[in-house]
């Protein structure tokens, strides 16, 4: 049963990455907190949905579509919306992507009412037996999915030239702009990227936990778990931080008691931010200009 | 009054503040000098309770004050400015004095919500007071103004109205000077001068020297952290050195 | 610019009293309403009394003390679960759970007040959202108590033994939100309401004067949660029913959006965004999605327009509307 609950911890815990990691490169890059980052999950998922269902594209064009959509989104987010505060206190800040988080659920309650729509899975077929664990073909996709963007993600920042230059720029705006680096435009990128990780976890998961309205509040809850467990703002913790959760969550509901489960990441919160507030790999912090 | 004994302040490896003696009189007006980095600061904010003292030991009126915390060194009345500001912004001049009388107003909790008499006839009392700090200071006429809004030589009066509004016995001011005209300056020294006289002792930090040897009884100079001079001011300029000090490794 | 001053300082004595005439005239208003309106619309008015005391509540910590704390929903639980299990288990009558739910708030308050010592910003925020939604799985399954997800009844309102209706209720409510933001108003003119500022305008400064940090912190959370949870106990009578779905996230941000569309600071501003938000679901009931498009767009709108929210909007223009340590938001 170990085994079992730890792969499935696993493929829960690469979902929780990729949003994870979305919200932190949003962290690193503007210092704000994206309260509706669960919605560009759910959205993701939603924008698979109409092409596919109500339109009759193939699941490959479908998923496309999502994915160049939430880009837009997340660009059109910063550049509209985030943008013209950007001087402003962060409250202001925070307050418009939980305005935002609002005003996406709204709409697509608008338009789902309270129906909680499925959507196949991008692999079908028979359960996959590995020694005593059992995964569906979906999860190792899943896993797989997350393993690649992830590791494309730190060859890109750590190995490549204009990685090294995101990053630098992030950490010093001041100093960037100042050599050259159009620091608005690396920022709608981010946002853009940041959408983009959001909506394939939305697409990776929805087979799973069906697409309806609010299936991205809980989201952005076990992603603020996964960050500050690892370390607020660290891209490796992002990622250490969400498989631990996973892993924890399905240990927890394996061995304790399944309705523990949805509290898991509220109490991995409380419990980190009491004993050890920066994480396990501790906090990132944004340098002076 | 105050009875500074092998003050050390060590942290990240560096020592800022090393073997410090000093002491200081009922009414004196003593400044602490040097360069940047010497670490009059340091000695300022650890004497204040704001930076723990590696070893060594602070007194005042005989007790021990080294690690106690701000608030309790507040209580036993002593008033500190800050260097970079320690204005509240958002708050009036009125109400920044105001704060100053927090430990003198003896409203209680339930008193101040339920409206009770006592506790109303406490906060009057002190706004009285206040009003009669400001106008003291010359400055009653920004009463109403944010703190924010004022001119840096303004809100360092009111911040100077807020550290003796109370009746302090020990007053520190970190760096004063900085950002007053020469107008305000020849002011501040007044006042400090006054205050001394009524009985009220004066620590400073500060550089600007022509307030200095104006205003001080006794000039301490230190440097990386060490005295390398204590004299009345007029004695301090003739030192070779404290000039060298200044002149040498510049 | 000195001369303004001396009329500002002159006129404030004036201007106090057309204030409190103008209270007067209001409260008096007031209770002549319930004879101008239907069952419906004075259901509607008891429920912007509640949240005016929810918006002042929160007021408190995110205002004055100016911390971003999530957790007034969960204040709001805990007090209408205090008040209406008493009444139920205790057969306590009305009155009494109020105080026992206020109580409980004010200790659920000082117990949040804790975390926030060592933690603070964004950490904060989401700590107190995960007590709140923590709460709301206690309630769920400690369902032995608490009844679990389908809530409970709670028992009626009676003053000696006769039934009191939504117009009794209104009474009751008016003259309990009164007080409650009386009190909240008068601690907030003292100097713990200075002490507050003070902490969050520059907390070394604070210490330097006296004001111990860390016990200034606690008595604004517990005010704040005692307010709060004084306003579920009223929303459990309201409502007459008691379940753990009405205080999740949803809850938290309408309090939120209150607050911000208010004003941040200003206790008028937060009766104004009571009235104006809590107006809105009524309208917008029958159709899915639309409320929280509308309330979002607000508060987008206000943080382009109005960054001091309505409340500070009006001040700015209506002098009398001004209070003292309006916060002015440039710190956050």
């Amino acid at each position: 049963m170990f085994a079992q609950l730890i792969a499935s911890g696993l493929v829960n815990g690469s979902v929780y990455a990729l949003v994870a990691l979305g919200m932190t490169v949003l962290y690193r890059s503007t210092t704000i907190v994206n309260f509706c980052h669960g919605e560009f999950f759910m959205l993701g998922a939603f924008a698979v949905l109409i092409p596919l269902q109500t339109f009759g594209f193939s699941y490959a064009e479908s998923i496309v579509f999502s994915l160049i959509f939430l880009f837009l989104v997340g660009g059109a987010v910063e550049k509209i919306l985030m943008r013209p505060l950007q001087h402003a206190p962060h409250i202001s800040l925070a307050m418009m992507t939980i305005a935002l988080s609002y005003l996406f659920k709204g709409v697509s309650r608008f338009f789902f009412g309270r129906e909680f729509k499925p959507l196949q899975p991008l692999i079908q077929g028979r359960p996959i037996e590995i020694g005593s664990v059992i995964l569906l073909p979906q999860d190792l996709l899943t896993v797989g999915f997350s393993l690649l963007i992830v590791v494309g993600f730190f060859f890109f920042f750590q190995k490549t030239q204009t990685g090294k230059v995101i990053q630098a720029a992030s950490q010093t705006p001041r100093g960037a702009s100042l050599v050259g680096i159009n620091v608005p435009m690396l920022r709608n990128l981010m946002w853009g990227v940041g959408a983009t990780l959001g909506a394939v976890a939305g697409i990776l998961i929805a087979p799973t936990t069906l697409v309806y309205p609010d299936m991205g509040a809980h989201m952005l809850v076990q992603a603020f778990a996964a960050m500050t467990l690892g370390g607020f703002g660290s891209l490796p913790g992002a990622v250490i931080g969400a498989l631990s959760l996973g892993m924890l969550e399905n240990l927890i509901g394996g061995y304790l008691s399944s309705s523990l489960v949805e509290i898991t990441s509220y109490l991995a919160i409380i419990a980190v931010l009491i004993v050890r507030p920066q994480g396990i790999m501790g906090e990132w912090r944004q340098g002076r200009g | 009054m105050l009875d500074v004994r092998n003050l050390t302040v060590r942290y990240a490896g560096l020592t800022a503040v090393d073997d410090l003696s000093f002491t200081v009189a009922r009414g004196e007006v003593f400044t602490l000098m040097g360069p940047n980095g010497a670490g009059k600061t340091t000695a300022f904010n650890a004497i204040a309770g704001f930076v723990k003292p590696t070893a060594g030991n602070v007194f005042f009126q005989g007790r021990n004050i080294g690690h106690m915390a701000p608030e309790q060194i507040a209580a036993l009345g002593i008033r500190r400015t800050f260097q970079n500001n320690g204005i509240l912004r958002e708050m009036t001049v009125l109400e920044n004095v105001l704060t100053g009388l927090e430990l003198s107003t003896p409203s209680s909790f339930w008193g101040c919500v339920t409206g009770w008499p006592a506790s109303t006839r406490a906060e009057r009392g002190a706004t009285d007071r206040a009003r009669a700090m400001l106008r003291q200071m010359d400055i009653a006429a920004l009463a109403d103004r944010p703190a924010g809004d004022l001119s840096f030589g303004q809100q360092r009066l009111v911040e100077i109205a807020r550290a003796m509004v109370a009746g302090a016995q020990l007053i520190m001011l970190d760096e004063p000077a900085v950002g007053l005209s020469p107008g305000d300056r020849l002011h501040l020294g007044q006042a400090l001068r006054e205050l001394a006289a009524g009985g009220i002792t004066i620590l400073l930090v500060e550089h600007v020297q022509d307030l200095v040897m104006a205003v001080s009884d006794t000039v301490l100079v230190l440097n990386y952290g060490k005295k390398i001079a204590q004299s009345p001011p007029s004695e301090i300029r003739d030192n070779q050195d404290v000039l060298e000090v200044y002149l040498g490794h510049g | 610019m000195d001369e303004p001053n001396m009329t500002t300082t002159l006129a404030a004595p004036a201007r106090g009293s057309a204030r409190r005439i103008g209270l007067l005239v209001l409260l008096a208003l007031l209770c002549l309403l319930p004879l101008a309106i239907n069952d419906y619309l004075q259901f509607v008015t008891n429920t912007m009394l509640v949240y005016c005391l929810v918006a002042v509540g929160l007021n408190v910590v995110m205002g004055y003390l100016g911390q971003l704390a999530f957790a007034s929903a969960a204040f709001f639980g805990i007090g209408a679960y205090a008040a209406g299990l008493s009444m139920v288990y205790m057969g306590l009558s009305f009155p009494v759970a109020m105080v026992i739910g206020t109580a409980c708030g004010g200790l659920a308050g000082a117990l949040v007040g804790l975390p926030a010592l060592r933690v603070r910003g964004y950490y904060l925020a989401i700590i107190t959202l995960a007590f709140g939604e923590l709460m709301r799985w206690v309630y769920v399954h400690a369902d032995t108590v608490t009844f679990g997800s389908g809530g409970f009844n709670v028992p009626a309102i009676t003053f000696f033994n006769a039934h009191i209706g939504d117009k009794g209720k209104y009474y009751l409510f008016l003259a309990t939100v009164v007080i409650g933001v009386g009190a909240t108003s008068l601690l907030l003119r003292s100097r713990f309401g200075r002490a507050f500022v003070a902490v969050r305008n520059n907390e070394l400064a604070a210490a330097s004067l006296g004001i111990n940090v860390n016990r200034t912190k606690v008595i604004a959370f517990a005010w704040s949660g005692l307010i709060t949870g004084l306003a579920g106990a009223l929303y459990a009578a309201l409502n007459g029913r008691v379940t753990p779905d009405t205080f999740g996230i949803s809850q938290m941000l309408m309090h939120f959006a209150i607050v911000m569309i208010g004003g941040l600071g200003s206790l008028a501003g937060s009766i104004i965004g009571a009235v104006l938000l809590t107006g809105l679901p009524e309208l917008l009931r029958n159709f899915p999605g639309l409320e929280e498009i509308v309330f979002s767009l607000l508060l987008i709108l206000v943080l382009f327009l109005m960054p001091k929210g309505v409340g500070g909007f009006l001040a700015g223009h209506i002098p009398w509307l001004r209070e003292r340590l309006y916060r002015e938001g440039k710190d956050a």
